[in-house]
């Protein structure tokens, strides 16, 4: 061990009190930030995991200007080319396709606007949560025909049970009136509540017949490996579809780009749990910048006696800053181990949060929260720490600079 | 005298003292000042959450809140006018409308509307639509065929003012109603939610669409002052036939609302806690190097005769002034910056698709709520005082010989 | 050979509004190998003094040569250089790093000089055996007496094999007999090394010791002569 790191690491330890405050204060934050990141990143992954499967999956391929307009005109007129392009792809999951058309929906004694989906059975299991979310009957078979899934609160306003007749009237791609009975087979519960209140589900081949799409279909939905992987394949998607019918040119959109809004919503998030923080550890660095303050003034006639016999001040900057660092780290890993610990308890074991569950649901997220642990969560808030504190105890280290040994030596 | 020697005595060490000084006034600082931004939210959404169309209670035929369909509307306005004008105080504003579920299509598009059937000129005093219109003009009593929709529809639609638009909903005897209006004016709404979801016509066309008669579905009421009366709205339910009626607060209509409401205390609490003992390991330390760098002092005072307690109460002092101290000026900066913030306001339009989703408002302004300054200010007084007893009460042990010894 | 020579050295320092002329016209010469004690009372000038020679504080005006190298043209870490090598300091007190032991202590100056491990560790032993401190190697200034602290720091001033070491009354801090031990070890050190000794004091029976007795009175030379024992 250096000289210097030995002098540093005693120099620390002369007084035991104030270095394990100093530590503590350090650790406190640390661990705070690691568990409250982990928590915020824990409820993202919540809300973009039910949204994507349940609604949009991660990405999609559409029609130009579907996104905006919604129009049963704009369509994706070859499905099964598009899935060609998709099953070559590495990173794809799986994906599915959707036609969608806003119709009236009436029961025996009620009508509402809904928006109705055709699903194809098989490939929509494996791309959304729609039919883990059954609560009553059960998911449509590839053999369905004239069936329909009905989301809880529509099924409430049309004062629906299952095996009932619903009438279903729209517009069909060509202009012509839309029209067939179906019957519920199934009510589901997604816990979002827009949802729930205007979807119902029919199997795609119905819908195609009744909304005269023939073959197409409104969106190619697609879900990847992991969400770190939507990247490359929007990308190679883009690439392969420019090979493709150019007179109706199709689109690619992400989960961010569907749904802008969540996007929005969590970097705003994310923005304003940044200033939480950063307040959180100015306030922090100002309580122990007087430990790194005093740790020079009280040794003022020290550094006159080292800087008399001959050492360098960049040499005392250095212990200073091994002195302050060194607590800083040790508060820090501290702070990750704790608020590790902490964070995996409430990953396991959930964080009851029933009392605000009306709030939640609108946002995908159930009565239990689970924060989740990660190397990003676990390192960044710390290594803001990190950087703060470094520039608390710069300043008092600089300061050495400018002593000369004769003042420092007069000093007491 | 007593004050003044705790206040020199804090200055001995001035960049010590500052450098505490500043931590704790940008704690009180971000206390409040995130405090009031928090309850800005919370209060934005719920005026936005009252204005549109929520008012501060709701009257309904029983039943409407759990299915909000055509059957269960109020046959009988005379009835909820009549107890309305005596109950509720003078000032108090109300309006009666329809609101039904509808369709709403043109040539091109088709989508799920509500239908919101108002009397214009007492609408305008209740909710956002008499001061929204943008474009076009309001509706007037006699616009039997004009209807107002929001900014974000008429996009969807891709229509404009003067063109048709045809509503389909179910009437009172279960027929499928439709109507041609044509659009007499567009509407801007906080949230794009609000532009999509409500289209407006005059009750008299919506009553004679659904075949209502004289009908309404809702009555919303403002009331003057605070928007919360309990009084106003136990006295209603006993004016009105409790087998025929609801009423409800806002605080029942907006749940979500209600519920961010909730959470909210309790997240400012922690929000303070959290701040306080960050600033506390600050406070403890410096007054224990404030502490032992007089340790010969204190011997020497105790070695004349000072009582101990006396001791305690010079540090405890000490450390009063100095969160006093941080306290004032950490809340003039606090005000000031509220100040500022609530006159040109946080503009979250970057967001705005964010904050839609977040159910806020696109420009935040902070609201001041008197209970968390006060909660802010005890929270930091009464724990900071409490961690300073305990570099006191070192100060106090001090044994006189030891601590003249000690160099 | 001429080891200090102080020509004219002027030396005035500010005290709120006041100006204290801390030396005036001070000129002085000492050959290598004195054994010098600059005597006054407190408040004379003999810290200002020393501080100028050991290129600790700058003069105002006048000029001063330490083995040959002049500080008019010397940059602060030319000086500081020329300490590290050429000049060994003890003081009246707080003389030692208190985290270090006496070994490390003593240890620190050849670190600075990047000596190998090996000689530092040779020579810190031979040196604090010589100030008769066998044994106390690892202790910690606070586990020291007064007197042994100060032996620690003449060791760590000569260890370095300086040209001239300054002592700024170096026995103040303590008794007596205790100030005698020190004084014959720096005596020793004297002779058997053949280094330049310039101490400060204000004590008479110290003054007894030393071989040449400059006066300073109110930053004035007032007396200097060469004792014949
Ligand atoms: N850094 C300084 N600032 C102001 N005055 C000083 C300083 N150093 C010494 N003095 C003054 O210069 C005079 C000589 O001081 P000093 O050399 O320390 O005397 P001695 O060491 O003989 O007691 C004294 O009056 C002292 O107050
Ligand atoms: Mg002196």
């Amino acid at each position: 061990m250096s000289i210097d790191v030995k002098m540093a690491w005693r120099n620390i330890w002369r007084n035991p009190r104030r270095t394990i405050l100093t530590i503590c204060a350090i650790a406190f934050s640390s661990l705070l930030l690691v568990f409250m990141l982990s928590f915020q990143f824990g409820s993202y992954e919540t809300m973009i995991n039910t949204s994507v499967k349940i609604q949009s999956g991660h990405l999609q391929v559409q029609a130009e200007d579907y996104q905006d307009k919604k129009t049963i005109r704009l369509v994706v007129p070859n499905p099964a080319a598009v899935g060609k392009i998709l099953e070559k792809i590495p990173h794809v999951q799986a994906y599915t396709f959707r036609g969608q058309a806003f119709s009236l929906v009436s029961s025996k004694d009620r009508t509402y606007g809904a928006v109705v989906t055709g699903i194809d059975p098989i490939r929509e299991i494996q791309v959304s949560r729609l039919k883990k979310l059954i609560r009553q009957g059960s998911f449509l078979a590839e053999s369905d025909s004239d069936q329909a899934l009905v989301g809880k609160l529509l099924a409430r306003n049309l004062r629906l049970e299952l095996g009932d007749e619903l009438t279903l009237l729209g517009q069909g791609r060509d202009g012509s009136i839309a029209a067939t009975v179906v019957t519920v087979k199934g009510i589901y519960s997604s816990g979002i509540d827009e949802f729930d209140r205007s979807a119902i589900q029919i199997p795609l081949k119905t819908f195609q017949n009744v909304y005269t799409m023939d073959d197409a279909v409104h969106e190619v939905v697609i879900i990847g490996k992991s969400l770190s992987d939507i990247a490359e394949i929007k990308h190679s998607i883009e690439l392969n579809l420019s090979t493709l019918d150019p007179q109706k040119p199709l689109k690619t959109l992400d989960w961010e780009e569907l749904m802008p809004g969540l996007r929005q919503g969590i970097e705003m998030d994310l923005v304003s749990g940044m200033i939480f923080y950063f307040l959180l550890i100015l306030v922090v660095a100002f309580s122990i910048l007087n430990t790194f303050l005093m740790a020079i003034f009280e040794r003022t006639r020290e550094f006159g006696v080292l800087m008399a016999i001959g050492t360098a001040p960049a040499r005392l900057t250095k212990v200073l800053l091994i002195e302050s660092m060194t607590m800083t780290m040790i508060g820090i890993f501290a702070g990750i181990l704790m608020g590790s610990m902490i964070t995996l308890y409430f990953q396991t074991h959930g964080i009851d949060f029933s009392g605000a569950s009306e709030l939640l649901s609108q946002f995908g997220i159930s009565g239990r929260m689970h924060p989740k642990l990660s190397v990003l969560s676990a390192v960044s808030g710390p290594l803001a720490v990190f950087m703060i504190t470094f520039f608390a105890a710069l300043y008092p280290a600089l300061k050495v600079r400018r002593m000369r040994p004769v003042e420092a030596m007069r000093a007491v | 005298m007593y004050l003044q020697f705790a206040w020199r005595n804090i200055w001995r060490n001035t960049r010590r003292t500052t450098v505490i000084l500043v931590a704790v006034i940008i704690g009180i600082w971000s206390m409040i000042l995130l405090g009031a931004l928090m309850r800005g939210i919370a209060e934005g959404m719920i005026k936005n959450g009252i204005s549109t169309l929520t008012g501060h209670l709701q009257i309904h035929h029983k039943g409407y809140r759990s299915d909000p369909a055509i059957e269960h509307s109020i046959t009988d306005p005379q009835v909820v006018e009549h107890a309305l004008n005596k109950v509720l105080p003078s000032g108090a504003l109300w309006a009666s409308r329809v609101r039904v579920n509808a369709v709403a299509s043109n040539a091109r598009h088709s989508s799920g509307v509500t239908m919101v059937g108002i009397e214009p000129s007492s609408e305008a005093n209740v909710s956002f639509i008499g001061a929204a219109v943008y474009q076009g003009r309001y509706l007037t009593q006699q616009d039997q065929n004009g209807i107002l929709v929001g900014e974000a529809l008429l996009d969807k639609f891709e229509t404009k003012i003067g063109r048709k638009l045809v509503l389909m909903s179910q009437d009172t005897k279960g027929e499928i109603a439709s109507r041609a209006f044509r659009i007499l004016g567009v509407f801007r709404a906080e949230m794009e939610a609000t532009e999509k979801q409500f289209v407006f016509v005059t009750r008299k066309a919506s009553q004679i669409m659904l075949q209502l008669d004289t009908g309404i579905s809702e009555v919303s009421v403002m009331l003057p002052g605070k928007p919360d009366n309990p009084n106003a709205i136990s006295e209603l339910k006993a004016a009105l036939p409790q087998d025929q009626f609801e009423v409800h607060s806002w605080r029942e209509l907006l749940p979500f609302q209600t519920a961010y409401l909730r959470i909210l205390d309790g997240f400012i609490w922690i929000w303070y806690l959290v701040v306080f003992v960050a600033m506390g390991f600050g406070i403890v330390n410096t007054t224990l190097m404030a502490v032992f760098e007089r340790i010969r002092e204190f011997g020497l005072l105790k070695a004349l005769g000072m009582k101990p307690w006396w001791i305690l109460r010079e540090v405890l002092t000490e450390s009063f002034l100095l969160l006093v101290t941080g306290m004032i000026i950490g809340n003039i900066l606090a005000f000031l910056s509220i100040y500022i913030l609530s006159r040109i306001g946080i503009d979250l339009s970057a967001f705005a698709a964010g904050a839609e989703y977040a159910g806020m408002s696109r420009i935040i302004y902070p609201a001041i709520e008197v209970k968390d300054i006060i909660m802010a200010n005890g929270v930091v007084m009464l724990l900071g005082l409490l961690v300073s007893a305990y570099p006191a009460t070192k100060a106090a042990r001090f044994i006189p010989v030891k601590a003249l010894a000690h160099t | 050979m001429r080891m200090v020579e102080c020509i004219k050295v002027n030396k005035t320092y500010q005290q709120g509004q006041v100006n204290v002329r801390a030396l005036k016209d001070v000129s002085l010469s000492i050959v290598t190998g004195e054994f010098v004690a600059i005597a006054g009372p407190s408040g004379s000038g003999k810290t200002t003094l020393l501080n100028l020679i050991g290129g600790l504080d700058s003069v105002d005006s006048g000029t001063i040569v330490v083995d040959g190298h002049s500080f008019d043209q010397m940059s602060q870490s030319q000086l500081a250089d020329l300490r590290l090598n050429k000049v060994g300091f003890v003081f009246q007190a707080y003389n030692l790093i208190p985290v270090l032991s006496a070994a490390e202590n003593v240890e620190f100056v050849m670190l600075l000089q990047g000596l190998p491990a090996k000689e530092r560790r040779q020579r810190v032993k031979a040196i604090l055996d010589d100030v008769g401190l066998e044994g106390k190697y690892d202790r910690r200034p606070a586990e020291l007496s007064g007197g042994q602290q100060q032996r620690v720091a003449v060791a760590r001033a000569i260890v370095s094999n300086p040209s001239i070491v300054l002592a700024d009354e170096p026995t103040a801090n303590l008794d007596s007999k205790t100030g005698k031990g020190l004084l014959q070890i720096m005596k020793k050190m004297n002779e058997e090394k053949k280094i330049t000794f310039i101490f400060s004091t204000h004590d008479k029976m110290v003054m007894d010791y030393a071989r040449r007795l400059i006066l300073i009175r109110d930053g004035r030379l007032a007396d200097d002569r060469v004792k014949s024992n």
